[in-house]
C-alpha cells in the first residue's frame, strides 16, 4: 500500500501543477468530469488487473466492451428492455471471459496471443454485427447511468465505487484473492502448495470479461449510442492504467486501488492536454510512451529486486 | 594429472567438487588458488574463449547444440568459414569438414540434418565433432553414458579409444564403475573438493565381474566416503512405527521412475542415491506434481484426488529442493507465504479473516522460531535457512501430516540444519511421517530410522536402521549388476 | 533453419482454399483475381519476413502496422511537398528504420517484454502520423510513385517484384550467411550463441530493426497503391504477418522457423479474405475468421509441440 501512497501524492502534484497553470481546471464541473472519466476508464481496467496479477494478460478487454456494448444496446432497443439487454451485454462478456480462459488453461496457449487473437475475432464480428449503422437514443433513465448525477456526483462513481469495494475484497478478503496473487508471485510454487491453478485461472479470466461487460453498459449509457468502434481506442488506456497504478507484468503485485490511481492520473494528463487546446491526435502517443515508461519502471524495479535475493 | 591419450576418471559424490572444477577448465569459472598447467605451462582460463584457445573442450551434460540447425552449422557456430561475399558462409567446405568429422567419429548422418532430429546419443557424437573442430587436445566429458543405451555406450568407447590413440587427453566423469573400468586408465577419487587418492586402474580385465572386485570398489567407496564425525539429531529413533501414511505400490510415472516403498507414522525415511537415480522424481509423482502411468499411491489408506491440490488436501507436504522456486513466492511476505497452503483449512467459508490469519501465522512463525522482525517482511529478505523454516512452515498451517523433504540442508549453514532436524525429529514425534531425500550421506544416516536407495530410476533396495550406513549406501546407489 | 522439410499444414490448407473458391465463387479463379490476390499480398510479405524472424526470437513486434502508416504519411507528404521518390523513400525507410531500432533496444537492451512494449511504440506511431496530418489522407502526390507502382517490370505486377525479391534477399540470408545462422540459434539455443563469442546482442536488435525497416520500404507500395497516405491506412496489419506466420509454421519457441511458410502463409490469408470477398462475406467477418485461424493454428501448434517431445524427458 506503500506505493499506491506515493502514487496518489503523483497525482496530488500533477492536479496542483494544473490548477497552477491552467485555468479552467480547478472548477468544480471540470473536476467531476475527471473522475467521471476516470472512473470509466477504471471499470474496463479492473478486471484486466485482476489478469495480469496472474502474470497473464487479457488484450480482448476494449473490444469486449465494444461487442458487448452492441449486443446490449440492439436487445435494448428490439426488446424494449433495458434489463435484458443488460444482462445481454454482461453475459456476453463473461462468455468471452470463459473463452479466453479456455485458451489459456485447457489450451496453454500464452495469454497474450490468445487473447490478442481474441481481440480481432471480436472486433471483426462487432464491425459485422453493427454494418455500420448506429444504435442510439435510449431512456433518459439508463442514460442516467452514465451522465447522470446523483446527490451532485457523477453516476459512474458510484460504480467505480462498488467495483472497487467488490474487487478489493475479492482480493484482500477471499481466499480466492490470495491465491491469485500467490499463483501470480510464483506460478509453480503456487501450484506445489495445492492451489488449483488452473480454476484460478478460469475464474480471473471469467471476472475480467463479466466486468468488461459490465464496464459495457455503463459506457452505452454514457455515450448514448452504439457503434463499432467503441471499443478500439479502450485497450491501451485500461493497460495504462493498470501499470501506472503498479500492478506488475511479472505478476503477484499490484492492487485495484492502484489501478484506479493510475487511471485517475491518466485522466488527469488527457484532461490536461485538452484543456491546453493540444490535439487530440496527441493522446495515443502519450499514452504508448507512458505504458512504455510504465513497464521500464516495472522492469527495474523487479531486476533491482531479484538482484538482492 | 592427465596425461595425453590417456583417459582420467574422475570419481566423487554429489556436491565433491566435479562441476565445479570442470566449470574451471572452461573458463566458466575462475579458481581462487593453484594452478593449471597445459603442457608444461601455466594457463589462465579468463573466459570460454581462453579455453578454447588452449584446446580445452567441455561436454555438458546439457548439450550446447541448436535444435534448428543443421549439423555442419552447429559444429561450427561462430567460426563458419567465409565465402566470397563478406557474411556468406562457404556451405560447401564447411559441409565437407563437418562430413570429415562426423566420419571419424563413426556417426553416419548427413550434415544437412537438423540437430533435434537426432537422437541423444548421436547429438553426443556432434558435441565432439565441436569440440575436436576446435582442436581440443583436452575432452572433459561429463556423465557421458547417462542417456546412452548400452549398445551406443560400446559405440561411444570405440571412439573414445580412438581419440585416446590420437593423443587427446580425457578428463571422464562418472559413477558407473563397471564402466570406469572399461574404459580409464586413472581414477582420481573427489571428496569435499580436494583430491583424496589416485591411482592406476589396472588393465587386466578379462574377468568382467572384476567389478565384484570388492577389494577395489571397498577402496573407492571408503576414499568416496572418508571418515565422518556422527553426529546425533534424534532424540530417539523410532521404534514402534505406527500406522501407514504412504504407501506407493509398483509406481511407474511418465518422467522414468518406478518403485514400491512405505512411510509408516513417526519414521524418518530416506531416499538415497546418486544425481541422476531419480529421487526427486520420485517424489513428484508420488505427490502428484508429475503424471503417474501406472501402480498406485495410498495416503492413510485412501488415495488422494489429482494434482498436487488433491495431495494436499489429502494430508501430503512437499519441501522442494528448489525452495525459491517451487516453494516460495519471494516477493510476498512471510505471512502471506506461511498461509498459503492452509488457506482452505484455515478458511473453509473462502472468506479470508484477517485476524485469524495473522494469529495462524505468528503461531507458525513462533513454533518454527522463523527469524524475521514482522510477518509482513517479505521473504526474499530472509536467510536461507529462515525461509526454508518458511516452506516448512507452510504445511505446519495446513495441516499436512506426511512430508516429503527434497534436499532440505541445501544452502543452509550448520546452526540452521540441527534446527531443521530437530524440526523434523518433532514433526514425527507427534506422529506425522517423513520422506527425506538427501545427497548428504552422513545426515542420512544419523537422521533416517531406515533408507531407500535408488538406482537408474528404480528403488533397488532398503536399509534397515542396522544396517544404515554411507557405504552401504554407496554400494547400492553405485552397483551395476 | 527451415523447418520446412516436410510440407507445412498451411500448404494443405492453401490447397484446400483455392478448390473451394475456385469451386463456389464465382470469378475468383480468373488471372486478374489471382494477381489481384498477389498485389494486395505483397505488402503483408513485406512485413510477414520480419516478423518471421522475431516470432522465432521468441518476440513480437505490434507497432508494424502503426509504423506503416506514418511512414506513408511521410512519403507522401514528401512527394507531395515536391521532392524527389528517391529522398521520400528514404525518409519513410528511416522513420521505419528509427522505430524498429527504438523497438530492439527497449525489448533487448531493457528487457522489456515485447508485446506491451511494441503496443507502446505502436500507439506513439500512431499519434504521430494522426498529429501530422490532423487524421487527414495526404493527397496529391504526383505521378511518379503511381506510375512505378503500375509498371510491370518483366511483365509483373511491380509490387509483387518488390515482394518477390525481398523473399529471395531475407531467404538467402538466412540460409546462406552468419547472421542467418545466428538468428536460429538465437530462437534455439541462445547461451549456444554466447559461448561461441557471437554479439548476441547486436543480433536480436537488428532483428528488430528490419522490422522497422521493411514496414517503412512497405509504404512505398501501400501509398503507391492508394495513392495518397493515410495516418491509419494499414492499422491491425501487424495481426495479418503474425496469424502469417504462425498458420506458416514458425513457432514461438526454439527457433524454428520458416520464410516458404510464412510465404504459404500469406498467400493463405490472402486467398481467404479474397475468396470470402468473391462470395460476398462481409470484410470485417474476414477479419473474425482470420482471428479463429490463427487461434486455430497455435492450437496445432502446441499439439505437434507435444506429440514431438518424447513422453518422460526431463528438462
Amino acid at each position: 500500500m506503500k506505493t499506491v501512497a506515493y502514487r496518489l501524492l503523483a497525482v496530488a502534484l500533477i492536479a496542483t501543477g494544473l490548477s497552477l497553470t491552467t485555468e479552467a481546471f480547478f472548477t468544480l464541473p471540470n473536476i467531476l468530469n475527471i473522475l467521471r472519466q476516470a472512473s470509466l476508464t477504471f471499470l474496463i481496467a479492473s478486471g484486466l488487473t485482476l489478469t495480469i496479477l496472474t502474470a497473464g494478460l487479457d488484450l480482448s478487454v476494449g473490444a469486449n466492451v465494444g461487442l458487448s456494448a452492441c449486443l446490449a444496446a440492439t436487445v435494448m432497443k428490439s426488446s424494449g428492455s433495458i434489463a435484458l439487454g443488460a444482462a445481454t451485454g454482461l453475459a456476453f462478456g463473461a462468455l468471452v471471459g470463459i473463452v479466453n480462459g479456455m485458451m489459456v488453461t485447457a489450451l496453454k496457449l500464452p495469454p497474450f496471443i490468445a487473447t490478442y487473437g481474441m481481440l480481432w475475432t471480436l472486433t471483426g464480428v462487432t464491425y459485422w454485427f453493427m454494418g455500420g449503422d448506429t444504435i442510439h437514443g435510449f431512456s433518459p433513465g439508463f442514460r442516467a447511468l452514465g451522465s447522470g448525477y446523483w446527490l451532485g456526483v457523477p453516476v459512474p462513481i458510484y460504480v467505480m465505487a462498488a467495483f472497487l469495494a467488490a474487487g478489493g475484497i475479492f482480493t484482500r478478503y477471499t481466499t480466492f484473492g490470495h491465491e491469485v496473487y500467490a499463483i501470480g508471485a510464483n506460478r509453480e510454487a503456487a501450484r506445489l502448495s495445492g492451489i488449483p491453478v488452473r480454476a484460478r485461472l478460469n475464474l480471473v479470466y471469467t471476472l475480467s470479461g463479466a466486468m468488461a461487460g459490465l464496464a459495457a453498459i455503463v459506457y452505452l449509457a454514457r455515450l448514448n449510442s452504439a457503434e463499432a468502434d467503441i471499443g478500439e481506442a479502450l485497450t491501451l488506456p485500461a493497460i495504462a492504467a493498470v501499470l501506472i497504478g503498479g500492478t506488475s507484468l511479472f505478476g503477484g503485485v499490484g492492487s485495484l486501488m492502484g489501478t484506479l490511481v493510475g487511471a485517475l492520473t491518466l485522466t488527469l494528463v488527457v484532461n490536461g492536454m485538452n484543456l491546453r487546446a493540444i490535439d487530440a491526435n496527441w493522446q495515443p502517443l502519450v499514452t504508448g510512451a507512458i505504458v512504455i515508461l510504465a513497464v521500464w519502471i516495472d522492469v527495474v524495479t523487479r531486476q533491482r529486486a531479484e538482484a538482492t535475493v | 594429472m592427465v596425461d595425453a591419450g590417456t583417459v582420467h576418471v574422475l570419481l566423487g559424490q554429489n556436491g565433491a567438487g566435479k562441476s565445479t572444477l570442470m566449470r574451471i577448465l572452461c573458463g566458466a569459472h575462475h579458481p581462487d588458488a593453484g594452478e593449471i598447467l597445459i603442457d608444461g605451462q601455466a594457463a589462465r582460463l579468463r573466459s570460454p574463449a581462453d579455453a578454447r584457445r588452449l584446446g580445452v573442450a567441455v561436454i555438458f551434460q546439457e548439450f550446447s547444440l541448436v535444435p534448428f540447425l543443421d549439423l555442419a552449422q552447429n559444429i561450427f557456430l561462430g567460426r563458419e568459414p567465409g565465402g566470397k561475399v563478406p557474411g556468406t558462409i562457404d556451405r560447401r567446405r564447411m559441409h565437407a569438414e563437418a562430413r570429415r568429422l562426423l566420419d571419424g567419429l563413426g556417426l553416419d548422418v548427413d550434415t544437412r540434418t537438423l540437430a533435434h532430429e537426432l537422437g541423444v546419443a548421436q547429438q553426443q557424437m556432434v558435441e565432439i565433432a565441436k569440440a575436436l573442430s576446435q582442436n581440443a587436445r583436452i575432452l572433459v566429458m561429463d556423465e557421458p553414458t547417462a542417456a546412452l543405451s548400452d549398445r551406443e555406450v560400446v559405440r561411444l568407447f570405440e571412439r573414445v579409444r580412438a581419440l585416446k590413440r590420437e593423443g587427446v587427453a580425457i578428463v571422464y566423469i562418472s559413477h558407473r564403475l563397471q564402466e570406469i573400468f572399461q574404459i580409464g586408465d586413472r581414477i582420481t577419487v573427489l571428496r569435499d573438493g580436494k583430491n583424496v587418492g589416485s591411482f592406476a586402474i589396472s588393465t587386466d580385465l578379462e574377468n568382467p565381474k572384476n567389478l565384484e572386485n570388492t577389494a577395489n570398489l571397498e577402496n573407492l567407496v571408503r576414499l568416496m566416503v572418508g571418515r565422518q564425525v556422527t553426529m546425533s539429531y534424534r532424540e530417539r529413533f523410532c521404534e514402534t512405527p505406527g500406522e501407514v501414511l504412504l504407501e506407493v505400490r509398483d509406481l511407474r510415472a511418465e518422467n522414468g521412475v518406478r518403485g514400491t516403498l512405505d512411510v509408516k507414522a513417526g519414521e524418518v525415511v530416506g531416499l538415497a542415491g546418486l544425481v541422476g537415480a531419480g529421487r526427486t522424481e520420485l517424489a513428484r509423482a508420488i505427490f502428484g506434481a508429475d503424471r503417474v502411468v501406472s501402480g498406485s499411491v495410498r495416503v492413510i489408506g485412501a488415495a488422494p484426488g489429482r494434482g498436487p491440490a488433491g495431495a494436499v488436501r489429502a494430508g501430503m507436504a512437499l519441501v522442494p529442493e528448489n525452495r525459491q522456486t517451487e516453494g516460495l513466492a519471494l516477493m510476498r511476505s512471510v505471512q502471506d507465504n506461511v498461509l498459503v497452503a492452509g488457506l482452505r483449512k484455515l478458511f473453509p467459508s473462502a472468506w479470508y479473516l484477517a485476524a485469524k490469519a495473522a494469529r495462524a501465522a505468528s503461531d507458525v512463525i513462533n513454533r518454527l522460531q522463523i527469524a524475521t522482525p514482522s510477518p509482513a517482511r517479505l521473504v526474499r529478505f530472509l536467510s536461507g535457512g529462515n525461509q526454508q523454516k518458511v516452506v516448512v512452515g507452510k504445511w505446519l498451517a495446513a495441516g499436512s501430516r506426511f512430508f516429503i523433504f527434497d534436499e532440505p540442508t541445501r544452502g543452509i549453514d550448520i546452526g540452521a540444519k540441527a534446527e531443521l532436524f530437530h524440526v523434523i525429529d518433532r514433526l514425527v514425534a507427534s506422529g506425522a511421517a517423513v520422506l527425506m531425500i538427501s545427497s548428504e550421506l552422513p545426515e542420512v544416516v544419523a537422521v533416517c530410522d531406515r533408507a531407500y536407495v535408488m538406482r537408474d530410476k528404480a528403488i533397488v533396495g532398503e536399509l534397515k536402521r542396522a544396517d544404515l550406513s554411507e557405504e552401504n549406501i554407496l554400494r547400492m546407489a553405485m552397483h551395476h549388476g | 533453419m527451415d523447418s520446412g522439410r516436410s510440407i507445412p499444414g498451411a500448404a494443405y490448407l492453401l490447397v484446400i482454399l483455392l478448390v473451394v473458391f475456385s469451386i463456389f465463387g464465382e470469378g475468383f479463379a480468373t488471372l486478374p483475381n489471382i494477381l489481384n490476390i498477389g498485389v494486395q499480398g505483397s505488402v503483408l510479405l513485406l512485413l510477414a519476413l520480419p516478423m518471421t524472424l522475431i516470432i522465432m526470437t521468441e518476440g513480437l513486434d505490434l507497432s508494424m502496422g502503426a509504423v506503416l502508416s506514418l511512414a506513408g504519411v511521410v512519403l507522401a507528404t514528401l512527394l507531395m511537398n515536391g521532392h524527389g521518390l528517391a529522398v521520400a523513400l528514404a525518409a519513410a525507410a528511416g522513420v521505419g528504420l528509427a522505430f524498429g531500432v527504438a523497438n530492439g533496444v527497449l525489448v533487448v537492451l531493457l528487457e522489456l517484454p515485447p508485446f506491451v512494449v511494441t503496443l507502446g511504440t505502436l500507439g506513439i506511431a500512431q499519434g504521430l502520423a494522426l498529429v501530422l496530418t490532423g487524421g487527414q489522407s495526404v493527397v496529391g502526390i504526383g505521378d511518379a510513385l503511381p506510375a512505378l507502382y503500375e509498371s510491370r517490370p518483366f511483365g509483373v505486377p511491380f509490387s509483387i517484384v518488390s515482394a518477390a525479391g525481398a523473399f529471395l534477399v531475407f531467404g538467402f540470408v538466412m540460409k546462406r550467411t552468419r547472421l542467418g545462422s545466428y538468428v536460429s540459434a538465437l530462437g534455439g539455443n541462445r547461451e549456444a550463441l554466447v559461448l561461441a563469442g557471437v554479439h548476441v546482442n547486436l543480433v536480436h536488435v537488428a532483428i528488430y530493426a528490419v522490422g522497422g525497416l521493411m514496414s517503412g520500404l512497405a509504404a512505398l507500395l501501400l501509398t503507391g497503391r492508394m495513392s495518397a497516405g493515410h495516418p491509419t491506412a494499414a492499422i491491425g496489419l501487424e495481426f495479418d504477418a503474425i496469424a502469417a506466420v504462425i498458420v506458416g509454421g514458425t513457432s514461438f519457441e526454439r527457433g524454428n522457423g520458416t520464410l516458404v511458410g510464412t510465404l504459404i502463409g500469406v498467400l493463405t490469408i490472402g486467398v481467404l479474405k479474397n475468396g470470402l470477398n468473391v462470395m460476398s462475406v462481409s470484410s470485417s467477418l474476414q477479419v473474425a475468421s482470420i482471428g479463429v485461424l490463427v487461434i486455430a493454428a497455435l492450437v496445432i501448434d502446441s499439439a505437434l509441440t507435444a506429440l514431438r517431445r518424447p513422453a518422460g524427458s526431463t528438462a
